[in-house]
């Protein structure tokens, strides 16, 4: 029975080998002053969420899309790959 | 920087389907290739839609010959959606042009391809930049390391990072980009072919416009593979950027538990979920860069994908650039050196071939899928219409009646002959 989920457990059908550093990083102090903060809805891996105010990132999910990179305004958001093999292994896409 | 002592004469990055065309070609030539994949394995970065067309990726891959096929779409099906209604066109056929796939599994043999070929395939390796001297690549870092070769291609895909840190490409654009997310699930195969009324190894491509995509420019699709489908869809980076409502993840579980969908999927379980960049170029700025001095650039990464709204071809076209990307270094290598001068064959050799005659052809689609009205107004209209045909028991309408009533408040005849025009011109 197909029900409603959420998305970390979405997530959870997937492989990763999660890194030891972040391959993502956001300078938060932006986001503080980021009004529209697209990151949120719009990272697929909802590696972007509010607590309260403050916006925090978590890597260990990321699907490596790269939207993140494209849609802060302000620059925020240092993009690069995880290093040798490591992040999402994709079996089925 | 270490130099890394061997040096090969090509060295591509990325084994998606264009790097491994490029890689592959020139193997079976004879040329000493270095194929580099970040992933664990070639196959565990990638990430499309569902289906392939085969001949152009069998002309390049010995006709397929062994290629993970899960089913010969002979089914097509166009929805258009608004609230709980929706009007389908479906094509049933029997020719075995395109097929469904996973691209993890498709670029994984491809790969093997190139290894079988004779070339030499690198995993679990991330470039980190083009070596640029005097305005010329003449190689790859990773790390402090470098590897030098006569020529680079690039097939590193949408998020060309390689191209913008050496300064080649400005910073990719949300304008030119959609973004693609999806969930593969696993459905009983007999259970399938049940539901979509498929027999054997046939296949269903579904596409549906509408609200599925909350009026954004984009497209939600289904494609049937083995024992499994595969479900998403594609919005307009641009436009979401400014008006998304949910959150995306949001969207394909929309689609999962939408009334007209749901029985399909009830007994299913997620396998995967996904999500992927696509490069939407308009055509004055396509391509951005094919060639330089020692460098050539293939498939996403040089935005090479056909859109048209119904349709999605990405696969074929960047195997295929990788492909002639491959004969551009052959011809060049004849004729003394990978200079930019030499290089320039490549566009001579896409200009000819069914890729940039394609995307010239229809340069103007992606203007028209900005068009909002096709993702609101009209599959509002076309349902309405429906609507008064078919449940109208005492006063049926005549059709241009239909459509008067429901045009009202929708969308105004000038606007509507304007956009037929439109899309005339247009696919
Ligand atoms: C949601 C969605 C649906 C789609 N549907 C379809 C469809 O149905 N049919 C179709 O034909 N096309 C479809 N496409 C398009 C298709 O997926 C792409 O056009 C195609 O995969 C492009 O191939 P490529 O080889 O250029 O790039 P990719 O397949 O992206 O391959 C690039 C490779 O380079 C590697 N790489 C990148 N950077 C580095 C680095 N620095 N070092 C080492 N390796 C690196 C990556 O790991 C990856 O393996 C779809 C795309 C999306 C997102
Ligand atoms: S869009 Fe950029 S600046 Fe704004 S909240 Fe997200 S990461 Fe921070
Ligand atoms: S790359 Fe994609 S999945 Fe990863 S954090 Fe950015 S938006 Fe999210």
């Amino acid at each position: 029975m197909m029900k409603p989920m959420r998305v970390d457990d979405i997530l959870n059908n997937n492989v990763w080998d999660v890194d030891y550093e972040p391959h993502i990083r956001v300078d938060s102090s932006k986001c503080r002053e980021c009004d529209e903060k697209p990151c949120l809805l719009l990272c697929p891996a909802q590696c972007y969420t509010l607590a309260g105010e403050e916006v925090l990132f978590s890597y260990e999910g990321c699907v490596e899309c790269g939207t993140c990179r494209l849609v802060c305004p302000n620059d925020a958001v240092t993009w690069n790959y995880p290093v040798s093999g490591r992040g999402i292994h994709f079996r089925f896409s | 920087m270490k130099e890394v002592g061997y040096k090969f004469d090509v060295i591509v990055v990325g084994a998606g389907p264009a790097g491994s065309a490029a890689a592959y070609t020139l193997a079976k030539k004879g040329f000493k290739v270095l194929l580099v994949e970040r992933g664990r394995v070639p196959g565990s970065k990638n990430v499309f839609g569902g289906r392939v067309y085969a001949d152009p990726v069998g002309e390049v891959f010995d006709g397929l010959d062994g290629a993970p096929i899960h089913r010969w779409v002979t089914r097509e099906r166009i929805s258009l959606v608004s609230g709980g209604e929706m009007s389908s066109f479906e094509f049933r056929g029997s020719k075995r042009t395109s097929f469904t796939t996973y691209l993890t599994e498709l670029a994984g043999w491809m790969a093997r391809k190139v290894e079988e070929a004779g070339g030499v395939v690198l995993t679990e390796i991330t470039v980190d930049g083009l070596v640029v001297e005097g305005g010329r690549v003449t190689g790859i870092r990773v790390g402090d390391e470098r590897l030098t070769s006569d020529v680079v291609i690039d097939a590193e895909g949408i998020n060309r990072l390689l191209l913008e840190r050496a300064g080649l490409v400005p910073k990719l654009s949300v304008r030119h980009t959609g973004l693609g997310v999806k969930e593969v699930i696993k459905l009983q195969r007999d259970r399938l072919e049940d539901l979509f009324g498929l027999e054997g190894d046939e296949g269903m491509a579904w596409l549906m416009l509408g609200d599925v995509t909350d009026g954004l420019p984009g497209g939600a699709f289904l494609y049937t593979n083995r024992d499994s489908v595969s479900l998403g869809l594609v919005i307009a980076l641009g436009d979401a950027v400014k008006e998304v409502g949910r959150h995306v993840s949001r969207y394909v579980e929309a689609l999962r538990l939408h009334p007209l969908l749901r029985r399909y999927l009830r007994d299913g379980r997620i396998m995967e979920y996904s999500a992927h960049l696509v490069p939407e170029y308009t055509w004055p700025d396509l391509p951005h860069l094919l060639y330089t001095d020692g460098l050539l650039v293939a498939g996403d990464a040089a935005g090479l994908l056909l859109n048209l709204g119904y349709n999605f071809r990405g696969v074929d076209f960047a195997a295929y650039s990788g492909y002639l990307a491959a004969r551009a270094v052959e011809r060049a290598h004849e004729m003394g050196g990978m200079t930019s001068e030499n290089l320039a064959i490549y566009r001579d050799l896409l200009e000819e071939s069914f890729v940039l005659r394609q995307l010239r052809k229809f340069r103007r689609a992606p203007r028209m899928r900005e068009n909002r009205r096709l993702y609101g107004a009209y599959p509002g209209l076309v349902n309405a219409i429906m609507d008064q045909l078919f449940n109208s028991p005492y006063e049926t309408p005549k059709v241009m009646e239909a459509l008067r009533r429901a045009r009202e408040g929708r969308i105004g005849w000038l606007e509507m002959v304007r956009d037929l025009l439109e899309m005339v011109r247009s696919v």
